[in-house]
């Protein structure tokens, strides 16, 4: 089977990681543009990091024949630090609308603030002006209000439904996101967001259409592995293999897609490591079975 | 030059492109030559993604020989389509003499993604007044990103024409050390020193420490300063050697000036390819060219 992890910060993983991933049967990932589990200081970081999303990290995906698209925003942690988050948002357009930037994002409330809304709401914005999908992250408290605020005001600044991707749902937001008309992403995050059992009871009751499956993986106690790994269970559990699918790769590539900025046809063809992109020394392992150990537990 | 090399790339370019991406280039076209700011620029080098693919150039035999007749020592063979877009868009600017255009080129390197890299790089070998980038391009020779220093090092006359021996030097050191093709550093038969010999050697002992092959393309970057290294080093590998390694060695002694040597090790060669190599290369066909052939072939 082959994955696509459609939330997963790469830049904080090791090359363990990408090696084990590609093994496993993933081929594409987003990196969304977040903070960096300590606030920046300065907008020269922000250049930094989002030169590093477009340039030196894709390479390094590439290395394993992994596809890295990633996405572009200023996180709504950090846009509570008003002035820095002013400077960072007038980095967009230089960054924004680069190859392989599938989305503004991830984007959204954290605490539901006046200066978080202010950023969101620029940020919508521009992705409505540049016809671009958007990528929400939805707060950790209070999340079932910040998923129909984060919808509310997408709609209200003129996003297409089927350009927004929600991400970080649980039991209790995926109806209303669902009903709305965008896309729901989960979350498969040990201890504090989805894990595989429950995301498999969710496909079971809601079935694929728009629900998208993502590791969210980053520098906290997180797995890479996810998504196929959820996929695994889903198959021991008897979900369809077709929803399988659907919920581990197809889902997010249409809905990413929709950016023209996935090159759809270059990614269906079989992985190749091109050899003038090899590590110094080493090859990379490829075609072995998905490594599979336990799924994430809830 | 025959031809100015906007006119180049604009017909290379033309027939490559389907109508969408014609429209686009069109527009920049007569954006570009009427002159644009700095961001706008940017965004015509990051928009040419969205009209154009990674695909390769598949160059035919008559534009290659245009190409090198143009700017000697240059070859397109591994450039894609959406890289010679943006290098046209850059050259399609009208004031690629200015002050002003080298300030926003420069500016261009902050916030370019992979691909936007490369293509900046590549436009090296067009740029008048060359000199004016050579730190950029060392600088850029320090990148961890192999498609970078690609873009940059090989099939491209830029750097024998403008590093000095420092940046020269890390240059070939680094393509061996990448395990790229050396034979592809245009001008590396001319800017052979006894420096770069004495790093070669040097290389190559550290290789044989650590247990490790060495790389073919090495043979290639030495030269008759130190002869008796050269030779020890020869005798250290020519027997446990394979035919091919065996080729690349019949190079480095003749270009080493150590024709005698090779005189000795044809009497006891047994491989028709490395007879006729050694025959060739004794009858002056010795360069980084011909190597390349014996590569490839």
């Amino acid at each position: 089977m082959r994955f696509f992890d459609p939330h997963i910060h790469m830049s904080s993983r090791t090359t363990d990681d990408y090696q084990n991933m590609a093994a496993a049967g993933i081929r594409a990932v987003i990196e969304p543009a977040f903070w960096m589990g300590q606030p920046r200081t300065n907008v020269g970081s922000f250049i930094d990091y989002f030169a590093s999303l477009v340039g030196w990290e894709r390479f390094r995906a590439s290395q394993f024949g992994i596809a890295h698209y990633c996405t572009i925003g200023v996180n709504s942690k950090e846009a509570n630090n008003e002035g820095l988050a002013r400077e960072a948002l007038e980095l967009l357009p230089q960054f924004a609308l680069k190859e392989g930037v599938v989305a503004i994002g991830e984007i959204g409330y954290d605490e539901m603030t006046p200066a978080e809304e202010w950023v969101y709401q620029h940020q919508l914005q521009f992705a409505v002006d540049h016809d671009m999908v958007v990528m929400v992250h939805t707060p950790h408290r209070d999340k079932k209000n910040g998923v129909l605020r984060s919808i509310d005001v997408a709609r209200e600044v003129g996003v297409p439904m089927e350009k927004l991707v929600i991400d970080h749902n649980n039991e209790e937001t995926v109806q209303s996101v669902l009903d709305a008309g965008a896309w729901a992403a989960f979350t498969i995050y040990p201890n504090t967001k989805m894990g595989s059992e429950r995301m498999t009871e969710i496909v079971r009751q809601y079935g694929p259409e728009r629900i998208i499956v993502d590791s969210s993986a980053d520098w906290g106690v997180s797995d890479p592995l996810s998504v196929p790994k959820t996929a695994h269970l889903m198959q021991e559990r008897g979900i369809d293999q077709a929803a399988i699918e659907l919920t581990c790769w197809q889902n997010a590539l249409d809905a990413y897609a929709q950016s023209g900025q996935i090159d759809v046809e270059e990614l269906l063809k079989a992985p190749v490591i091109d050899q003038s992109q090899r590590f110094s020394e080493n090859s990379v392992l490829r075609g072995q079975q998905p490594r599979i150990d336990e799924p994430v537990k809830n | 030059m025959t031809e100015p090399p906007n006119t180049l790339l604009e017909e290379l370019l033309l027939p490559r492109l389907d109508d969408k991406a014609q429209k686009f280039w069109h527009n920049a076209r007569t954006e570009l030559a009427a002159g644009c700011n700095k961001s706008r620029f940017a965004a015509l080098i990051a928009l040419a993604s969205r009209y154009c693919k990674r695909r390769p150039l598949d160059v035919s035999h008559i534009e290659r020989e245009r190409i090198s007749t143009a700017i000697p020592g240059l070859t397109l063979d591994e450039w894609n389509l959406l890289e010679l877009l943006r290098v046209a868009l850059i050259c399609g600017r009208n004031d690629l003499t200015s002050a002003q255009f080298a300030e926003d080129y420069e500016a261009q390197f902050v916030y370019a993604d992979e691909g936007e890299t490369c293509a900046l790089y590549r436009a090296l070998p067009f740029l008048p007044a060359g000199e004016r980038f050579a730190w950029r391009a060392g600088d850029g020779c320090r990148t961890n990103m192999l498609s970078v220093f690609h873009a940059i090092a090989l099939d491209s006359p830029y750097p024998a024409k403008h590093f000095d021996d420092t940046a020269w030097h890390q240059l070939v050191m680094k393509t061996l050390f990448l395990e790229l093709p050396v034979w592809r550093i245009v001008g590396l038969d001319e800017r052979r020193s006894a420096e770069l010999n004495r790093m070669a050697l040097d290389y190559a002992e550290e290789r044989e420490s650590a247990g490790r092959s060495l790389p073919i393309g090495l043979w290639l970057c030495f030269t008759e300063h130190d002869k008796n290294r050269l030779t020890a080093l020869v005798e250290r590998h020519w027997h446990s050697a394979t035919a091919q390694d065996r080729k690349a060695i019949v190079f480095g002694l003749v270009r080493s000036g150590l024709h005698s040597q090779v005189h000795t090790l044809a009497t006891s060669e047994s491989d028709a390819g490395v007879a006729h190599v050694i025959d060739h290369t004794l009858g002056g066909q010795t360069q980084q060219i011909h190597f390349a052939r014996l590569v490839t072939d």
